[in-house]
Formats: C-alpha cells, structure tokens, sequence
C-alpha cells in the first residue's frame, strides 16, 4: 500500500517506550546485583565476629602446661561451638601449626608468605569439598623460653547459609520491585497511547479530507490539544490557509483570461459575418483589417497566457551570459525596431554571468521590448542596458515614450492591468516579466524618466563565483 | 522560381500558407499529411520545404528524419504550435534548417525562408549569393572568392571588404554582431582589426554601396544590418 519511500524511523510510541522501559530494566538488574552483594558482605561480617570469638574462646581452653598442654574442652564448649547442626562448625587445633592435635576434621592452612602474627586472628576463605568456607586461625606461642612453641587454633564455618540468606533477600526485595516495574510499564504505556492521541486526531482530520476541491478545506480544529500539537496544526493550517489563497487566485486569473480570451474571439466572429455581408470593397478591407488585428491580439494573448502557465513549473537555473542573451533579443527585436521606426540599441558590459534560464529570460527581454516597442511610439529611441551594480546583475528597458504616471507605475506588474487601450497589449506582459524576476530571485521595478519615458528594472543574483 | 513543398494539416493555415507564399513568387505544392508529403518529395525535385511538426498519420518529426536520410540537402524549416525547449531543440536535432512557432507573422516568415534559401543556395549556384538591391538592381557576391557584382558590374572589393559583404548579404534584413565579423575576418587581436578598423570598413563599403539601394546600417551597440530598398 505505502510507496516504497524514504525508510521510516521507529514509531514515536516505540521509540518512548523503548527510552521509558529499557532504562527501568537496567535499573532493576544493577539493583539486584547490589542488593545480594550487600547481603553477602553483611552476613559475612556476623560469621568473621563470630567466627573470631570462637578461635578465642577456644584458644583460651587450650592451656599451656609445662612444655606441655592442657586441653579443658568440656562438651558444652564443643556444643557452643557447634551451635547449629545444619552449619557446622569445623575446628582444629594443631602444633607447630599443621601437627593435627585434636578438633573435628582437617583444615587446610592459608597461603602465606610470612606466618601470622601471633595473639591476632587471621581470617580467610577457603573450599573444602566444592563448598565455600571461612576460617578463623588464632597462632599462640607456649612453652619453656628455651623451647618455645607454636600452637594453631582454626575455626572454620560453611558460607552456603550466609549465601541462601542473601539470594532469599535479593529474592524478597526485587519481587515486589518486579511487580512495580510491571505496573508502571503498564502505566507508561497507557500514558505514551494517551500523549499521543492527538496526533492520532491531527491524521485523521487531515487524513479525512477527500473534497474534490481543495480551496474547501477547512482549517484544523485543535483546541484542547497539548502545545506541541497546536503548533503543529498551526503550521498546517496555514499552509492550508496558503493553498487556498493560491487557488483563489488562480481561480480569478482563469476568470479574467476566460474573458480575455473570449472577447477577441466574440469580435472576430462579429466581424467576420459583417465582412461576408459587405458589398463594398473598401469596406470590406477596413472590416478584414480588424479581423487581422483581432486574430493577432487573440494570437498574442494565447502565447502570454501560455508563457505564463509555463512559468509555474520548476525553473532549472544555469549559468549564463546576461549581456550576450540581451543582445541577441535585442537583434531579434531590430527589424521591428526598424519598421516601426524606432532607434532600438544596446549599451552596458560586453559580458556578465548570472544564474538564470535562458528560455524564461529571453521570454522577459522580449516582452519588455515588445511594450516599449508598443507604446513608445515612432520616433522614439528604446535603450537596452546590462551592468553590474550592488551586486546584482541589472537589466534594464529604457524608452523616451510618454511613459506611465506615478499611480499608473504602482500597477504595472499586475496581471491583466492596461495602462492604455492600445492595440496590442493585454496586460499580461509585465506581470510575466515581474513572475520571470522572482522566479530568479530577483525583482522588477517600474520608474518615471525624466523628462518623460519609462524605465523597467530587472534586478537579478549575479553568478556566484566559486573558484 | 523557387518551388516550395507546403506540410500542414489544418486547412486555413495551408491554404493561407499557400496563397501567400504564391503571391511572393514562389511555386507551391501544398500537402496535408506526412505519408502524401514523402511520395511528393520522391516524385518532385523542391527547393525548399516548409513542414508541421504536428501532422496525423506520419508525424512531422518522422518526415524530417526520412528527409534528412534522402535529401540531406534540402532545406527545411519547422512549424510548430509548441513552445517548449524540446521541441525546439528536437526538430534542429532531426535536422531542421529552422523553426517558427505558431502562431506566426507573415512578414518573418518570408524573412527566415528566404534567409534560408539563400544559404541553401549557395552551392547550386556556382557558390554566389544573390541579393535584390532595389527594384532593378541585383547584388551578387561570390561565396568563396572575394568578388562581387552589382548589376553584373565588378565591385572592387577588398578580402576583408568583400568578407564582410558576404556575412551582411547572407543575414539581409537582420542584426550582424561585431563580434561574428570579426569571426569570419578570423582576425587575432592586436593586428588592427578591432573595432575601430571594422568602423573604417563598414564606412567605405557603404561608400561602395552608395545609390545601389542598399544600406548598412549601425545599429546602436548591436552591430550592423544590410538594408535593402526591395524588400
């Protein structure tokens, strides 16, 4: 169904969802994380205190004797010690450290460079039998100054409970955490659906508009819509508002050149019939003679019209030499400059570049000297001038003919506006020159000569010269 | 006589086209499609041909190919109701020796056809252009040398004289730039050809020319145009 356009981007609700969720997630995953790290650290705390008291006291019932020692560990020591069935304790008491001298199973001693200081308890972990451990070791000297002696305490204690505490916590805290998050993106959702709504509205008002004609399309209506939105069918609406002036004023245009075309033809076709029932011979040459210049005012005022429906397409800009296509009209132009007895000549640069479209320009130049071929009147002398000047290139048609008056000069560019009832004109030239100029960028401009004439102005973007 | 081959659809304008171009002299043969235009032109020498472009049956565009693949030589000038670059530049492309859009002046049209045959002409008739002076008088100019005749008197004419004769003769009745003679003098700068020699020339050929019925006339930063009494 779509055209195989440009790629679309994601969809806004996508893309907000995306932003509003994936960051939640991440979120909730370093959460956890830290959560049974923490735990972790916390139980591991209360198993090292409790694990140090325990090397103590059982250090502390081992008594050196002599050279000898004395071990008083009654069964309520060991049942203190041995505290919780399940996480049993492990202890051994060795001398010289590694000489197993009693305790309930074999620890393994710490990796160390230097042996531990004595009186202070070392804690380290270890695995026995794939399990996680943590011990405690006490080393205590005893014995005869001359023979001293080193004795090992280690108390060792499983930290698979400590691990189940802190997965149960983590557990405990990220479930309702989970269900929050579930809730809120069901929230984030519905809200996403709800802020965009109106554009949803916007599409479907613009979207709705079948009516066969476009200059009734009424604005948008957006009223409890959110900022951004108004904006938005702001700027269509008055785009639409353009559209329907544009129409508008093609639709009058296509009025009034309805009439003009009409007109000429309604006299030809009177005067035809009046010539066919002529029986004079001179008459009948004075009737053919307005049915030849009818023709050529209907002839003259289709070309126009034409040139200016041709306007309306895209202008293609080129390069090109000002000067030399000004002088080529302006030969073209010469033969009728001479049979209507009119000193037509050129003056200004040899060459200047601008940025424009020969066809269109060339078309511009002729209407202009058409008009001051026209109305100028035999006798007269019509100048044509290129040059340069602030940065644009000047072209300009300078007649010493009656030329216009001051409010006649406000109206020239006009479509369909005459200034005179002369033969010839039909008011659409200089609103095609005037169409030609903004079509380049450019303008024109009508003055009064002194003493009397007039001058039309091109003012167009010279060529910019990239080196 | 010229014998002109007419193309054209629409009955007025042919029939127009035709009475006006009898009353200037020519012989005219008129057609109104492409298919009856090609058997004429295999069946009848012409010396020029004035085509539509938009003709039924065998459209204007393919008459002008199969001209130009048989007569290479014959001049042809367009006729057409579109304006647009295109088509313009199509019908010069397929070969056309002109254009006029229509609709179009009476006056240019003869202008341009008689411009067109005389360039046409040139080697048919020993390579000299011919131009009517006044009502009595012809001027002839030799194409390839730099001779010229006046009522079949010998000008004397210099090269440069007789080189700015021929481009003024050839574009009787239009603008010729200074720059296009000094095209066909050929002529480098700095060896005194510039503008101010071309015044020089133009001034003792108007001499020359003097009660011929012939004029050059200097058109004011344009060039200079070949005026002549009979046309």
């Amino acid at each position: 169904m779509k055209p195989p356009g440009p790629r679309h981007g994601l969809s806004l609700k996508r893309l907000l969802l995306l932003w509003l969720l994936l960051p939640q997630l991440l979120l909730w995953l370093v959460g956890g994380a830290l959560t049974y790290r923490i735990a972790l650290s916390y139980a591991e705390k209360g198993v090292d205190q409790s694990l140090t008291q325990s090397v103590l006291s059982l250090a502390r019932q081992v008594k050196p004797v002599g050279s000898g020692l004395l071990i008083d560990f009654p069964r309520a020591a060991q049942d203190i010690i041995e505290q919780d069935p399940k996480d049993r304790v492990s202890y051994m008491v060795s001398s010289p450290p590694g000489s197993f001298l009693l305790g309930n199973g074999k620890l393994p001693s710490p990796v160390l460079n230097t042996p531990p200081t004595t009186g202070e308890p070392l804690l380290y972990n270890v695995s026995m039998d794939g399990k996680p451990m943590r011990v405690a070791l006490l080393e205590v000297n005893y014995g005869e100054p001359n023979s001293p002696q080193r004795m090992r305490v280690q108390v060792a204690k499983s930290l698979a409970v400590q691990q189940r505490i802190a997965a149960g916590l983590v557990t405990d805290i990220l479930t309702p955490l989970l269900v929050l998050g579930l809730l809120l993106s069901v929230l984030v959702y519905g809200g996403i659906s709800r802020g965009l709504r109106p554009l949803k509205r916007l599409q479907a008002q613009l979207g709705d508009r079948r009516e066969p004609s476009l200059s009734a399309l009424a604005p948008i209506e957006m009223t409890e819509a959110p900022q951004e939105v108004h904006a938005l069918a702001g700027a269509v609406n008055q785009l639409l508002s353009a559209v329907r002036r544009s129409l508008g004023q093609e639709k009058r245009f296509l009025n009034d050149a309805a009439h003009q075309l009409r007109t000429p033809l309604a006299g030809l076709i009177s005067q035809t019939e009046l010539a066919l029932t002529e029986t004079d011979p001179q008459a009948l040459r004075e009737r053919l003679g307005k049915v030849l210049s009818g023709a050529q005012r209907s002839a003259h005022l289709v070309h126009q019209l034409l040139s200016l429906a041709r306007n309306e397409a895209e202008v293609k800009l080129q390069t090109l030499d000002a000067a030399a296509l000004a002088r080529e009209v302006a030969r073209e132009w010469t033969p009728r400059a001479l049979a209507a007895g009119i000193d037509l000549g050129y003056e200004g640069d040899d060459s200047l570049l601008i940025e424009g479209e020969k066809l269109l320009l060339h078309e511009a130049l002729s209407n202009l000297l058409d008009n001051a071929l026209l109305y100028a009147g035999p006798g007269s002398v019509v100048t044509l001038r290129v040059r340069c000047q602030d940065n644009h290139a000047v072209i300009e048609v300078e007649d010493n003919g009656p030329g216009l008056s001051p409010a006649d000069l406000l109206h020239v560019f006009e479509r369909f506006w005459r200034a005179s009832s002369l033969p010839g004109g039909c008011g659409l030239g200089l609103a095609i020159v005037n169409e030609i100029a903004h079509r380049h960028g450019g303008q024109a401009t009508a003055l009064s000569v002194q003493p009397q004439g007039l001058l039309i102005r091109l003012s167009l973007p010279l060529h910019n010269e990239t080196p | 006589m010229t014998s002109l081959l007419i193309v054209e659809d629409d009955e007025l304008l042919r029939d127009g086209l035709c009475a006006q171009l009898a009353q200037a002299g020519h012989s005219v043969t008129s057609a109104a499609d492409g298919a009856l235009a090609q058997a004429l032109l295999e069946s009848t020498r012409f010396d020029g041909v004035i085509l539509d472009l938009g003709l039924p049956k065998v459209s204007g565009i393919e008459v002008l190919h199969w001209i130009r693949r048989r007569l290479p030589a014959l001049p042809v000038l367009i006729l057409t109701a579109r304006d647009g670059v295109e088509d313009r530049v199509q019908g010069l492309n397929a070969g056309a020796d002109d254009y006029l859009t229509k609709p179009f002046n009476m006056a240019e049209l003869q202008a341009r056809l008689g411009a067109m045959l005389r360039r046409a002409r040139l080697p048919a008739f020993g390579g000299s252009l011919e131009l009517s002076a006044s009502a009595h008088q012809r001027l002839r100019v030799d194409a390839t040398q730099p001779q010229a005749w006046l009522d079949d008197v010998p000008m004397e004419l210099t090269h440069r004289e007789w080189a700015l004769l021929s481009l003024l003769v050839s574009h009787a009745g239009q603008v010729v730039s200074r720059e296009d003679v000094l095209g066909v003098w050929q002529s480098e700068p700095g060896d005194g050809a510039g503008s101010n020699a071309l015044e020089v020339y133009v001034h003792r050929l108007r001499r020359k020319l003097l009660d011929s019925g012939l004029n050059i006339r200097n058109v004011r930063g344009l060039g200079y145009l070949l005026e002549s009494a009979a046309t």
